[in-house]
């Protein structure tokens, strides 16, 4: 399941679906809101565009790293300290495939998913700083 | 003949999002964009630099696909593309 949502995710049920015959190995990756001295944190997204672009990374990964089931869910909206961000699920046969899987997708939407995040807190908000601009050299100022 | 430009994050708040924009004869990617951020100049400056052209770090797409910022001062504007400029993404 690749998806941009506004819900939260029932990782119980996603972990029990990621169980596919072959599976010896399924990892988690649990982003969350950090308490970094803000009071809620706002995501938006280029949804389409995410979207076509997580199911290529997704793609990739499996291909890669022999993986056998990929989720990839990023929430967007208003979300609260603790609450969950993205949540990436893979499952493998072997330890050392699903952990480069899930590092490989990860460090990948970083660089490539059109998703932005505002810090909000008490005198305003700040837009957290892109890592990654046009394909290269590094960003400028963008916030 | 009409076109859509979409901003997000800062350029949103600046600009707005999901503007229909008639599109002159010859317009290209980089004059349309252009000449709407110019309603703010706060949001003309998020995006271009002071010779016009858009900042290294500004992201361009038509119709979901990259455009190279050398390649959007040549493209020209089709009636119904959808423009989207944005900042380095920051998701995950």
């Amino acid at each position: 399941m690749i998806k941009v949502q506004t819900e939260d995710v029932d990782i119980g049920a996603l972990t029990a679906a990621a169980k596919v015959p072959g599976t010896g190995a399924v990892v988690l990756f649990d982003g969350v809101v950090r308490d970094d001295d803000i009071t809620e944190m706002e995501l938006e997204a280029y949804e389409d565009v995410a979207v076509a672009e997580m199911e290529k990374i997704a793609a990739d990964a499996t291909r890669l790293h022999r993986l056998l089931h990929v989720d990839i869910i990023h929430r967007i909206g208003r979300l609260s300290v603790g609450e969950n961000i993205l949540i990436i699920l893979v499952s493998a046969g072997h330890r050392p495939e699903a952990y480069a899987g899930s590092r490989y997708i990860i460090e990948e939407i970083k660089k490539s998913v059109p998703i932005w995040k505002k810090e909000l807190t008490k005198n305003g908000g700040r837009w957290v700083p892109g890592e990654h601009g046009h394909g290269r050299g590094k960003p400028g100022s963008p916030s | 003949m009409t076109a859509k430009l979409r901003f997000f994050a800062k350029f949103r708040e600046l600009l707005g999002t999901d503007i229909p924009v008639p599109v002159p004869e010859g317009s290209t990617i980089l004059s349309l964009v252009r000449d709407t951020a110019w309603k703010n100049k706060e949001g003309y400056d998020a995006i271009f630099d002071d010779k016009g052209n858009f900042h290294e770090f500004v992201i361009v797409m038509r119709n979901g696909k990259r455009v190279e910022h050398g390649d959007a001062a040549a493209a020209r504007v089709a009636d119904g593309d959808e423009i989207a400029v944005f900042p380095p993404v920051a998701g995950g």
